[in-house]
Parts: C-alpha cells; structure tokens; sequence
C-alpha cells in the first residue's frame, strides 16, 4: 500500500456518495451463468476522483453500467445517498466510449439538448449556459460545426460538455479518452482535472490505461477477471500532475512506483505471475 | 438544418447560361432523343391508322389549344387538390402511428402482420367497398389516395424511429429525459429522412393510382379527362394530358427530392 499522506487522509471524513454492497452481475452465456462483476464492495465519496482498471473483461463498464442505472444488478445494492438506484438519472451523467452527439444538431444545439430536456426554455438563457461549458471544453470556436464535421478529439469534447451542463453530480466516464493520440489525450487530462476542479463533481472513471489511472485518480480500483474488485490503491501524488509541479524532483519515480504496483496487481488479477522492481 | 449545400459560382449572365448547358448536355440529349424516337415512330405510323395524333407535335398543338381554352387548369388543379388533401391526412395519420410503431417494440410487433398484409393489396380493390361507403364521388377517390399514402410513410417512419442509436437513447436517459422528451428531441429529429423518403414514395404511388381512381364517376380531373378525349376521339388531347401528367409527377417529385437534401442530416 502506498503511505499517503498528503489530503487523502482526510478521505475519511468526506461523506459517502455512492455504496455498493456484495454488487454482482450474473450473465447466460450459452446455457451457462457467467459472473460479470462479482460481490463488489466499494464506497465512493463526494467529490472523489475514483478510477477502476482491470484487464479486459473484468466487468469494469459493467459495474459502471449499473451506477449509471443501465442495468439492475442480479444481486447487491448500490445506493446513491443511501437511496437504491432504480434507473438512469440527471444526477448521474454517462459518457460514453463512443461519442453520442446527434448529427443533425450543431455542437451548441447538442450542448443545449440537456437543458431543454431539464425544460430551460428561454433561447438566450439556453445558449448562455450552454456557450459556458463549451468555452470550459474549449470548443469555442466549433459552436456552430456539425459532428460530421469535428476530430475525435474535439467530438470527446463536445460530450463532455453535453454531458457537463446538465451539472451532474457525478460523472461517470467509460474509457473517454479511447483511441485519442497522445497529445489531444493529454490535454484532456488536464482538462477533465481542472473540470473536476471547478465543478466539484465526483467522477468514477473507467479505464485500461494505467498511466491515465494514476495520472487522474484520489483512489484506483483495481478488478480481477473473476470480476471482483480484489483491491483499493490510494493515490498519494499530490495534484497538479502536470506542468511543472510534475518535474519535480521525486515526482517521475513516484509515479512510476505506483503505476507499477497498480501494473501488479492487473496482471495478478489477471492470472500472471507479477513481477517486482 | 444546413447540408449538402451547392457552391454558388458567381459569374457573367451568358457564360452562366453556356456552363448550364454544358453541366446538363446528356440531360438534354436525352430529351431530344426520346422526342425524336416518338416523332418517328408516329410519323412512321408505327400506332396504327392514328398515329398522326399521338406524335409529340400534335400533342404540342392540342397543349396549346387546352392551356387556352383552360382545359389544363380545370382538370389539373382537382387533380392537385385530391392528392393534396389526402395526402395531407395520411400524413396526420401515418407520421404519429409511424413513430409510435417504431419506438415501442411491442406497438411494432402487434402491428406487423395487419400493415404487411394490407400494404400489398392494391387500393383500387377496395373501390367498390369505398363506393358503398362514401358514394361515387370525391370522398371516395380521397379515401383511395388516402389508403395508398399511408404505407410508405408509415413503414419508413418506423424504419426510422427504430433504427435511431442506442447510444443517443442511452445519453438522453443519463441527461433524465422520460418518453416525452425522447420522442420529441431523439425519435423524431431521427426519423425525419425516412419520413422525406416515405413522403417522397407516397407522392409517388399517389400520383400513379390517382388517374385511375378518377376514372370512378368524378366530373373532373386528368384521370376523368383521358376517358373524356378518348370519348371524343381527340387522341392528340389524350397525348397531351399523358405529358402534363408526367410533368406534374415529375415537378412534385422534384419538390421531394430538394425537401430531402435540404433536412437530410449526414452521419
């Protein structure tokens, strides 16, 4: 375990979010049960930064499914503010790996598909708020293009900010930054923080970077093949995580030390022999 | 909704009228040679003893005569009417079952033999019922249009409403929308292409069953007036009303065709 000792140890204190208790997703695959996400135990706190990995099906966008509502577990609860969730809800805003933008809207008519679902009917108040989270994106200058028009990139973006004015209390985020080059990857990293940052939201993220896990993440979730969560690692880097404060002295060694150990405990959980360095 | 826009070249009057024809030269080949092909025929009396009647030129002549007469117009604007109306109606009708349809699996599933079954039967079949119903009359050729209007929107409507991605279902969901805002901001925006193309096939089939619907006891339209100049032997007349015919369904079908590249949306 990694001695934190910066903020997370008040991590404590912070009011729980989100609970699962014993959450377990039983699939028929040809005739046979078989366990998506198995007994999974987790509390999330308000305005954590939770991301889970885990080797390819481990059932990590399934567990995220179910927060989302999406699916009913086969058994387990998970609670929202002690409240069991029972379907999709404005309080919890998915992302998903494939962009969802509807083709026939600009991006600020995308932005704004929330807002009029909330039922904010006034044009300028509409575009107000919705010109606000595309300026937070940094799509400014794209308000008026059509999907069809825009980069992976800034489709990710745009999402985002869909997703972003609705002021979810929690994001939930699977693999958001998928199949993005390296440069538009890192930029939304340090986007999505900073996001995080303002908006105070807490986001449950799910990736199979593990260099995006550590680089994100208060705490990583790491799940096995079997589907469970076999273990919690605490991310003790202090925030910025990029920029200067990542040159500092120890900051390089450090990050990889975790990565490493968040690396071990995949490959353990994925049925590899873990190595040490 | 902006999309597939043309480029607008802007040039001096003549050379815009030169590049025109350029664009289009095999169109107007194509005109020509269809126009020539008849000529001949006729000219050749490859129609028997009248043929002299029906050559395009003499359909030229008896145009003339009808627009100034006002034939053209007392017989083609109840045409219009008849189709317009029912279309319109299968369109309140067909547009809203369409969706529904499509959105609710089981709507669909209920519904799919009856619709199958009944789009394949020709509504001329139902005249005589039409007639016992209505009377000979207006209401009747409605009622036919009607009944062959609504199954290519109806069934391209549900096309399009159930082909719309799980994924914007799923972002609407996670934004709280119900069944309300779904339909009116997903389902719909959706399926407005297949609902053109539905539009674009209804017109269509209408416009072709419509010449023999009015043959069923009106007092005008151009189905009542080919019966008419046959009567009167005035094959040319007859020619004539075949070209405007076509004209009219090909105008109409023009109109379709700019209304689905103007809210067709590209994915």
């Amino acid at each position: 375990m990694a001695e934190g000792t910066n903020d997370k140890a008040g991590s404590g204190r912070r009011k729980t979010l989100i609970s699962l208790s014993g959450v377990t997703k039983k699939y028929q695959k040809n005739g046979k049960d078989l366990e998506a996400v198995s007994g999974c135990d987790l509390e999330i706190a308000e305005n954590e930064f939770l991301v889970i990995v885990g080797p390819t099906g481990s059932g990590k966008s399934t567990l995220l499914k179910m927060i989302a509502g999406f699916e009913p577990p086969t058994s387990g609860e998970i609670r929202l503010e002690g409240e069991l969730i029972k379907g999709p809800g404005a309080d919890r805003g998915m992302i998903f790996q494939e962009y969802a933008l509807l083709p026939w809207r600009t991006v600020l008519k995308n932005v704004e598909l929330g807002l009029e679902l909330k039922g904010v009917s006034g044009e300028k108040e509409k575009k107000a708020l919705a010109m606000n989270y595309i300026d937070m994106v940094g799509l400014t200058y794209a308000a008026g293009k059509y999907p069809v028009e825009l980069s992976g990139g800034m489709k990710r973006r745009a999402s985002l900010a869909m997703i972003l004015v609705t002021k979810p209390k929690i994001l939930l985020m699977d693999g958001p930054f998928n199949a993005l080059d390296s440069k538009t990857k890192l930029t939304l990293h340090n986007e999505i923080v900073r996001i995080w940052e303002h908006e105070h939201n807490t986001i449950i993220f799910v990736t199979s970077e593990l260099d995006e896990a550590v680089k994100l993440s208060d705490r990583i979730a790491v799940m096995n093949k079997r589907g469970q969560i076999s273990r919690i690692i605490d991310n003790p880097l202090p925030r910025p995580r990029f920029g200067k404060e990542a040159l500092a002295p120890d900051f390089h060694h450090r990050f990889v030390a975790l990565r490493e150990e968040v690396m071990n405990e995949v490959k353990i959980g994925a049925g590899l022999e873990a190595c040490t360095i | 909704m902006k999309m597939g826009s043309k480029e607008d070249n802007i040039q001096s009057g003549s050379g815009m009228i030169v590049d025109f024809i350029k664009g289009r030269a095999f169109y107007l080949l194509g005109i020509l040679l269809f126009l020539a092909a008849w000529q001949i025929a006729c000219t050749l009396k490859g129609f028997g003893d009248f043929s002299e009647a029906f050559s395009p030129l003499s359909a030229a002549l008896a145009l003339l005569e009808m627009a100034r007469n006002g034939d053209i117009l007392h017989h083609a604007i109840p045409s219009l009417r008849r189709v317009l109306v029912s279309l319109s109606l299968a369109i309140v009708f067909a547009l809203p079952t369409g969706v529904l349809v499509g959105y609710f699996r089981q709507l669909e599933q209920i519904t799919y033999v009856p619709f199958q079954f009944m789009r394949m039967i020709s509504p001329l079949a139902w005249m005589p019922i039409a007639i016992i119903i209505f009377g000979v009359g207006d209401v009747s050729v409605t009622f036919l249009l009607w009944l062959v209007a609504i199954w290519p929107l109806i069934l391209n409507t549900v096309h399009g409403a159930g082909r719309v991605s799980p994924l914007w279902l799923n972002m609407a969901k996670t934004m709280g929308a119900k069944d309300m805002g779904i339909l009116s901001k997903i389902i719909i925006p959706a399926a407005i292409p297949d609902m053109l193309t539905g539009l674009r096939l209804a017109v269509g089939v209408s416009w072709i069953i419509l010449v023999p619907a009015e043959m069923l006891g009106v007092p005008d339209g151009l189905g009542y007036f080919i019966l008419d100049t046959r009567d009167r032997f005035r094959y040319d007349q007859l020619m004539a009303t075949i070209f405007i015919i076509g004209a009219i369904g090909y105008l109409l079908d023009s109109a379709n065709r700019w209304l689905i590249s103007k809210f067709a949306w590209k994915i």
